[in-house]
């Protein structure tokens, strides 16, 4: 068995005093992929904040790569990476929104890597690259913002309902992408989702959650993974 | 009837045979709002980005100061400023009265709340999934500011374009503080308030095509800057 790439050991959360989160432990195999469900208000996107570091659990500790990591002091882990709910895109190019994190991260080969991420999300980088954010539809700026994150080729890559309020096609692309990364770059994969047929199909863990716990751990071998 | 349509011929023989009075009044307006807007978005940007980023113990005091500010008679300023620079005053020996300096020290108090209060709105009204998306892309702090920046940089635009709306249409500051000195201090409001006095039509008129250009620029520059912000 691997490493695990994420750890979460006695993790608490609280809003406004009351419990939101109480995960005892959760471990993350390098190269997996976790399916998260559960209905609205469970924890999921909580929980995938805390592993983002996003924000800091009132109890517990989160390990990526064996290294204890505090979003309060240091906040993001520049190998975990999020895709937000709802996607938000910096009011620039196309390129410049995909070429972001590569920036911030100093890596070379940006326009080589720009290209490779918008090919695997589906869009031309020719017909693409220099459009600005308010020319993109929700699928296309969903996916741009996808590529954002591919872009550098995380370790965990985080996803919160992908594919929810897309039309089908959009929401079939973003699915592949996903499932790409894992293939092309190894990166371990969360997925929140109310889809459970996708989640079972391509999980090789999927984990049910209620009130903050979680209820149910199945491993389901991820058929079409 | 005819002295207006009069007025109107002389200004455009004012304006494009290049009348040395009506173009120092154009000059020294020009020089004193770059002067005054300059100072404003330096001192500006920077205290409307720390009041909209930061929550702090009478921040809401301090916003409700600001805002008063930004209704601020123009002559109160004048005032102000003048009581300040004269010979009787803390700054007096500045020798700043009815200068350029002196009239930009007004303008700034003048354009700086305008400045300060919609840098500040443009910050709290910042789109709430900027930062979770900036540290999720992996961004340092400083890389998150120079983001946030970029992010708000219609709105910035907006502001500056707005107080420099107001700086360049102001009379009240100009006259107290400037004096209105022919060659000197004389600025396109204050020309047009002596030559309207005088009955000296055609140099208003002329001034006032100007100001009315500079107006409509800055109003088509307001409106775009809009709906670029809100895109």
């Amino acid at each position: 068995m691997s490493q695990p790439i994420c750890e979460l050991f006695e993790i608490r959360q609280q809003y406004c005093g009351r419990d939101v989160l109480d995960i005892p432990y959760l471990s993350l195999e390098q190269g997996s992929i976790t399916g998260l469900s559960g209905p609205n208000g469970c924890g999921k996107s909580t929980l995938l904040r805390i592993m983002a570091q996003l924000e800091s659990p009132a109890i517990g500790t989160v390990l990526l790569n064996g290294e204890r990591t505090d979003a309060a002091s240091t906040p993001g882990h520049r190998d975990v990476t999020l895709l937000l709910q709802e996607p938000f895109l910096l009011k620039q190019s196309v390129y410049s929104n995909v070429a972001f994190g590569l920036r911030a991260r100093g890596m070379e080969d940006e326009k080589e890597r720009v290209y490779e991420a918008l090919r695997l999300v589906g869009l031309a980088p020719v017909a693409f690259c220099h459009r600005k954010w308010y020319e993109l539809s929700g699928g296309e700026a969903q996916r741009v913002a996808l590529a954002a994150r591919l872009a550098f080729r995380p370790a965990l890559l985080l996803l919160d309902e992908p594919t929810a309020s897309l039309d089908e096609a959009s929401a079939a692309t973003i699915r592949e992408a996903a499932l790409s990364a894992r293939s092309r770059f190894g990166t371990t994969l969360v997925i929140v989702s109310h889809d459970m047929k996708w989640l079972h199909a391509v999980s090789d863990t999927v984990i049910c959650m209620e009130r903050g716990s979680i209820v149910k751990q199945k491993t389901t071998q991820g058929e079409n993974a | 009837m005819d002295y207006l349509l009069n007025g109107f011929i002389r200004a455009f023989g004012l304006l494009f045979g290049g009348d040395p009075e009506t173009f120092s009044a154009i000059w020294t307006t020009v020089a004193v709002s770059t002067l005054s807007i300059v100072a404003c978005l330096a001192a500006g940007i920077p205290l409307g980005f720390l009041l909209g980023h930061n929550d702090f113990r009478g921040k809401k005091a301090l916003r409700t100061v600001v805002d008063t500010l930004l209704s601020f008679p123009t002559v109160v300023i004048g005032l102000v400023v003048y009581a300040f620079l004269s010979n009787r005053g803390p700054l007096g020996d500045l020798e700043l009265l009815f200068t350029i300096p002196g009239i930009a020290i007004g303008q700034f108090m003048l354009g700086m709340p305008i400045v300060v209060a919609m840098t500040a709105n443009a910050v709290e009204s910042q789109d709430r999934r900027l930062k979770p998306t900036l540290i999720t892309l992996g961004a340092s702090k400083r890389q998150m500011l120079t983001a946030t920046i970029l992010e708000t940089r219609y709105s910035l635009m907006l502001a500056a374009v707005a107080a420099y709306g107001r700086i360049v249409s102001e009379v009240g500051i100009s006259m107290m503080v400037g004096g209105n000195i022919k060659w000197h201090t004389r600025t396109i409001t204050t020309a047009i308030a002596l030559e309207t006095g005088k009955g000296e039509f055609d140099t208003g008129i002329a001034l006032g095509m100007v100001l009315l250009a500079v107006a409509f620029a800055v109003n088509i520059g307001v409106s775009m800057l809009k709906r670029r912000a809100g895109q």
